[in-house]
């Protein structure tokens, strides 16, 4: 996916500085987070015990991971071409999920396929129309009348 | 010896059964189209369909989702061959040599090398996992808090050493997954913790999001964008038919892939993926001519495919036998029979005799069916590849959504699905792998509660976990596995990956 970049041989930031980093800050964040929660004696280890060795552990593998990064990608050269795309498809499956329970799995569907179809993929009206109804009521079919899964109504019974 | 046959005829009189046939048929089908798709592997496509099993008996829900489980595996092979898209990871591998005998004109003897090796080792493995088994269940019980803390670390860190990349990031991923572990109510206290004001989080974040998020909707993140794949060959029946000498050069590439595939499917971790790695360079390294590698050698296909079936089985074995789902598939297909009230541990074999022996002779029938299924019919399943990723990818979405709501009917899961979606989508950027995270946050439960069992029956001493015999050995392996890691640091030697020749193959 990422080109390899021999060790020393490009001066920036690298993949695994950021990510250690990003580690790091998690790590020292759970740990505060933790300390609503008792830590309790070894003999009896209370609920903030393991969570406060386990941001432990993830803060030093960070660190290690910050220490070791010389030899990762910088991150100027990991290719980022499909995160436009990615960032809409995110973004649309957020608002499907928002009006999910609201207008029902069916028009949600139907919208939500209408979108990536029809904007995204920029596919003819008619193929898109009927992909994404298609898609909505045979699936529908499948799981809720014959495999008795329970799907969110919308308006008209949808 | 008896007594197993006794227990066998037994499963047979319950997978035999019609109802339980047509499901295991069903998910044998769902599971090739599954493994053939690229953007959905087993794990996704076993945790979509978990909600459906809900209404089902726990055998046949078995039986479906391990159906399921072994199709994807068999499916994964075809587009590798055919196009070298590995639907799922375990096939990877078989991308390099299957491709190449495409290339040659024979991707028939390619597919068809591909089914017999995954027939054999399927059936070889369940002829094992039906005498370990049940002698691991009674062996299990001498167990403690102890033995199950190092057993359970002990995978992790196999998972890490075997794994394709740094040992290092994998760790700090199971670590992450550890972490998720720890949301909702602390089983012996009673503590919400981070929670965040969200009452469904109480519960705790459940494996089918995570995975369908990060195996699911990251790939479809990753791959949305690209150009509809090339044209697809259809291998006609005899085309299909391997040569005498492609048949003789697979004979021994089976046999151990079969070996290697169920020895590594025992130990927790991505056992079907690691397996299939493992097996190709042991092929490699074994061949009289390991330069046909990479250009069309039959081998390379037979014992990776061979080892990532027997791998799927191999896996079922901890399962059975100790109740500890090693791996997220396991997780998910434990989930199934425990929402039926039935708890599963070194008891479940003796108490289900039903449940276990049935789902064992199922896998017999599994492998039958899938045999069938993917020799004559391997043209008709190619046509699914015809449906361009444009069309392909959305509908996919549309049921990752669909799934995820339908475990529990909650769009908290949907919101978790897209969060992990999100962050595996970053992570896989960055070279890390996901799979570490899933086992972490399903392992991250009985870790806890055997690491603070533990430490209450010493009254408070981590040397509990040095006085048991069995826990050594356990951490004596781990010991072991780090210095493995890190010899190449210091003696500047290569390490396992380069000694079968994988550092070269990606």
């Amino acid at each position: 996916m990422n080109e390899p970049v021999a060790a020393g041989a490009q001066r920036g930031l690298r993949g695994d500085h950021v990510a250690g980093l990003v580690f790091i800050v998690l790590a020292l964040l759970v740990a505060w987070e933790n300390r609503a929660y008792p830590l309790g004696s070894l003999s009896t280890p209370g609920p903030g015990y393991m969570p406060l060795m386990l941001a432990s552990a993830f803060g030093v593998f960070g660190l290690l991971i910050v220490l070791r990064g010389g030899a990762s990608p910088l991150l100027a050269t990991i290719d980022w071409t499909e995160s436009r795309r990615a960032i809409v498809l995110l973004i649309a499956c957020g608002v499907a999920t928002l009006a999910l329970e609201r207008i029902g799995y069916r028009l949600t569907m139907i919208a939500l396929l209408v979108f990536m179809l029809g904007v995204i993929e920029r596919k003819r009206p008619l193929p898109t129309v009927l992909v994404a109804a298609g898609f909505a009521f045979i699936s529908h079919f499948v799981f809720a009348t014959l495999l008795k899964v329970q799907l969110p109504f919308g308006p008209w019974g949808l | 010896m008896a007594e197993v046959l006794n227990n066998l005829l037994l499963g047979f009189s319950v997978a035999l059964q019609p109802s339980i046939l047509a499901y295991a048929f069903a998910g044998c089908v769902i599971g090739t189209l599954v493994g053939m798709l690229p953007g959905l592997g087993p794990l996704a496509g076993i945790s979509l369909l978990l909600p459906a099993t809900f209404g089902l008996n726990p055998i046949i829900a078995m039986v479906l989702l391990a159906g399921v489980y072994y199709g994807a595996m068999y499916g994964g092979s075809t587009t590798s061959i055919l196009m070298r898209i590995p639907g799922e990871a375990a096939s990877v591998m078989t991308c390099i040599d299957g491709y190449a005998m495409t290339q040659r004109g024979r991707a028939g003897p390619a597919l068809a090398i591909a089914a017999i090796g995954s027939f054999v080792a399927g059936t070889l493995s369940v002829i094992a996992l039906m005498f370990l088994a049940p002698t691991l269940a009674s062996f299990a019980l001498r167990f403690g808090p102890p033995e199950y803390t190092a057993l359970l670390l002990m995978g992790l860190f196999v998972l890490a050493y075997m794994s394709g990349g740094s040992m290092l990031k994998t760790l700090t991923m199971a670590t992450v997954g550890l972490m998720f572990g720890m949301i909702g109510i602390d089983a012996m206290s009673g503590y919400t913790r981070f929670g965040f004001g969200v009452l469904e989080l109480s519960d705790g974040i459940g494996i089918v999001p995570v995975a369908v998020g990060m195996f699911g909707l990251s790939e479809i993140l990753l791959t949305a964008g690209q150009a509809t794949p090339p044209a697809v060959q259809r291998p006609t029946l005899r085309q299909l038919i391997p040569s005498g000498d492609e048949l003789r050069l697979s004979v021994g590439p089976i046999a151990r892939g079969s070996l290697i595939g169920f020895m590594i499917g025992i130990i927790p971790g991505s056992a079907h993926i690691i397996s299939s790695f493992v097996s190709y360079g042991v092929e490699r390294r074994m061949s009289k001519h390991p330069e046909r590698f990479g250009n069309g050698a039959i081998e390379g296909v037979a014992g990776p495919e061979s080892a990532n079936n027997a791998a799927a089985t191999g896996a079922f074995v901890p399962m059975l036998a100790l109740g500890i789902p090693t791996s997220p598939i396991t997780a998910v297909m434990l989930a199934a029979i425990m929402v039926h009230g039935i708890a599963p541990g070194p008891m479940m074999i003796t108490e289900q005799p039903e449940l276990f022996w049935g789902f064992v002779a199922s896998m017999y029938v599994g492998n039958v069916v899938l045999l069938i299924l993917n020799l004559p019919l391997v043209g008709v399943f190619v046509n699914l590849l015809r449906i361009p990723y444009s069309y392909l990818y959305p509908a996919v979405l549309c049921f990752c959504v669909l799934g995820v709501y339908s475990v529990s009917n909650s769009v908290v899961d949907v919101w978790i699905m897209l969060v992990m979606g999100a962050l595996g989508y970053l992570l896989r950027k960055m070279d890390f792998d996901l799979a570490p995270i899933a086992l972490g946050l399903v392992l991250s439960p009985i870790l806890e509660l055997s690491v603070r069992q533990s430490l209450a029956m010493s009254g408070g001493t981590y040397a509990i976990f040095f006085n048991r015999p069995l826990a050594v050995i356990m951490f004596v392996i781990i010991g072991l596995l780090l210095l493995l890691a890190l010899r190449p640091l210091v003696f500047k030697s290569k390490d396992w990956r380069a000694n079968v020749g994988l550092d070269e193959q990606g």
